[in-house]
């Protein structure tokens, strides 16, 4: 399995404070990486960093061995980045988005068609493909929002917590996506809260806290309470958080 | 993996297109700025060819026509500004950056539609002059030239506003009293020569001067005066234009305000 993702080192810091302190994390072709960690742990400065928004003080990424700091454009080409906030134009449609978003992956004609297609159909958004997304439910926009990143198949997926606030449904349909596309060989980084979505997927974990990588295995070897303690901590479980995901 | 501009022209193409379809499908800004320009030459021409009537008829026409293409132009850089400005209060611009497409193809797909609607504002006022009022147009190369500069730096300043101003209401207050002042320094309610000795001393510093000046020099046909003015123009559009380009490729902080 060859190394898709490579990120070293990584420090950015926003008003005194490191969001990134050393952050580390690698994932091979076909690895579902499970990015957990507490709200400011730094997985979404990490997401907003190998994709290019953000600049770090300090590290180097190489996504396919392409330096993505400074190739940036050229990082972005590999990887289907869904962002944590929903970011639809309330006025286009569906479609309208994900022929938007395939022919900036470069995507044309029938390929570009049959792309749409595709997702629309895994991501069953075929009953509102011509709906603007202005009108659609949250579930729908979450399912618009990760399509817009899977519409293309890429080496790496960058996914920053795709199912908050979505219905069982759409979590359903979104990790099927996902898990499909890690079989075809694409490398994910799944940034979530909710553990039962990576033992569903089968991914690693790695554990951010305070901006840096502080445990890496599998669910199956990384013990409950230690788990407990890094991402809850005290007074909660993880089995309380995952209860009020569920809900 | 080298990128080349036969990659980034598919791109800008499917940007602009989207671009124009969201313009298109909350047309009522726009159709109010096409609009309004008319009604109001209509109804104030006759004030303006009366108070210039010392010399000739045709010098109102100048007047009211070209004053409202600046002043009603200047208002639209809200049309401009407010594309920018909702891109980044809905998160879409910072989206669009994770894609391929480079900081000065999304500015520039950007740029396009709102690039033609305030040429397409120019050209139908211009054209009503004609038209409905025989508005004389000596040399209308120079004409196109004089409309083309004007667009590109209101253009500019749009867009730089979109990019830096931090929400709506901040957006109204400047283009409300920008286009008004501005406006009217630039001498398009009220001709240069009648306003008041300090407020001449400083209106060159307002775009619109140079509009007004750029616009009244290629009907004329005179030559020399339009590319001067046309250039002061274009350095205005690259200068507005750099701070935008400079601001958007850095990604937007959240704003307590958008």
């Amino acid at each position: 399995m060859g190394t898709v993702l490579t990120a070293e080192g990584l420090v950015k810091t926003y008003r005194g404070r490191r969001a990134l302190d050393e952050f580390s994390l690698s994932a091979v072709a076909g690895e579902i990486v499970g990015l957990v960690g507490r709200n400011g742990a730094g997985k979404s400065t990490f997401v907003e960093v190998v994709s290019g928004l953000v600049r770090p003080e300090a590290g180097r990424v190489r996504v396919c061995g392409v330096d993505a700091l400074d190739r940036r454009q050229a990082a972005r080409a590999l990887m289907g980045i869904c962002p944590q906030e929903t970011a639809l134009y309330p006025a286009a449609t569906v479609a309208e988005h994900l022929r938007l978003f395939g022919a900036l992956a470069g995507l044309r004609g029938a390929a570009l068609r049959g792309a749409v297609d595709d997702i629309v159909e895994r991501m069953d958004l075929a009953d509102v493909a011509g709906k603007p997304t202005g009108l659609l439910s949250g579930g729908q926009r979450k399912r618009t929002q990760a399509a817009t990143a899977l519409v293309s198949a890429r080496p790496l997926l960058l996914l920053d917590e795709p199912t908050v606030g979505a219905d069982p449904a759409t979590r359903s349909r979104l990790l099927a996506v996902v898990a499909a596309r890690a079989a075809a060989g694409a490398a994910v980084v799944y940034a979530t809260h909710y553990l039962p979505e990576l033992a569903e997927l089968g991914a690693t974990v790695a554990v951010a806290s305070a901006g840096r990588i502080v445990a890496r295995g599998s669910l199956d070897n990384l013990s409950p309470d230690r788990l407990n303690r890094m991402l809850v901590g005290a007074g909660r479980t993880v089995e309380d958080g995952d209860d009020a995901h569920a809900a | 993996m080298t990128l080349t501009l036969p990659e980034a022209g598919p791109r800008m193409t499917a940007l602009a297109r989207h671009n124009v379809v969201l313009m298109l499908r909350e047309p009522g800004p726009m159709i109010s700025r096409l609009v309004q320009p008319l009604v109001l030459i209509t109804l104030m021409r006759p004030l303006y060819v009366a108070a210039l009537a010392r010399d000739g008829v045709q010098a109102g026409t100048v007047q009211v026509v070209t004053g409202m293409l600046v002043m009603f132009s200047l208002l639209s850089l809200s049309v401009v500004g407010t594309g920018i400005l909702t891109e980044r209060s809905w998160r879409t611009w910072d989206r669009l950056r994770t894609t391929q497409a480079g900081a000065l193809e999304l500015l520039g797909a950007k740029a396009i539609p709102a690039f033609g609607m305030l040429v397409v504002l120019e050209a139908e006022v211009i054209g009503f002059g004609v038209l409905a009022f025989g508005l004389d147009v000596r040399d209308p190369a120079l004409l196109v030239l004089a409309v083309v500069s004007w667009a590109l730096a209101l253009l500019g300043m749009g867009t730089a506003l979109g990019a830096v101003l931090r929400s709506q209401s901040e957006l109204n207050v400047a283009y409300d009293i920008g286009g008004i002042v501005f406006s009217a320094l630039g001498g398009a309610l009220i001709p240069q020569a009648e306003l008041p000795g300090w407020s001449r001393a400083i209106a060159p510093g307002s775009p619109g001067y140079w509009a007004m000046a750029a616009l009244r020099s290629a009907l004329r046909g005179q030559a020399s005066a339009t590319l001067r003015d046309a250039a002061v123009l274009t350095a205005v559009a690259a200068a507005a234009g750099a701070v935008a380009a400079w601001r958007m490729s850095r990604g937007q902080p959240r704003s307590r305000l958008l």
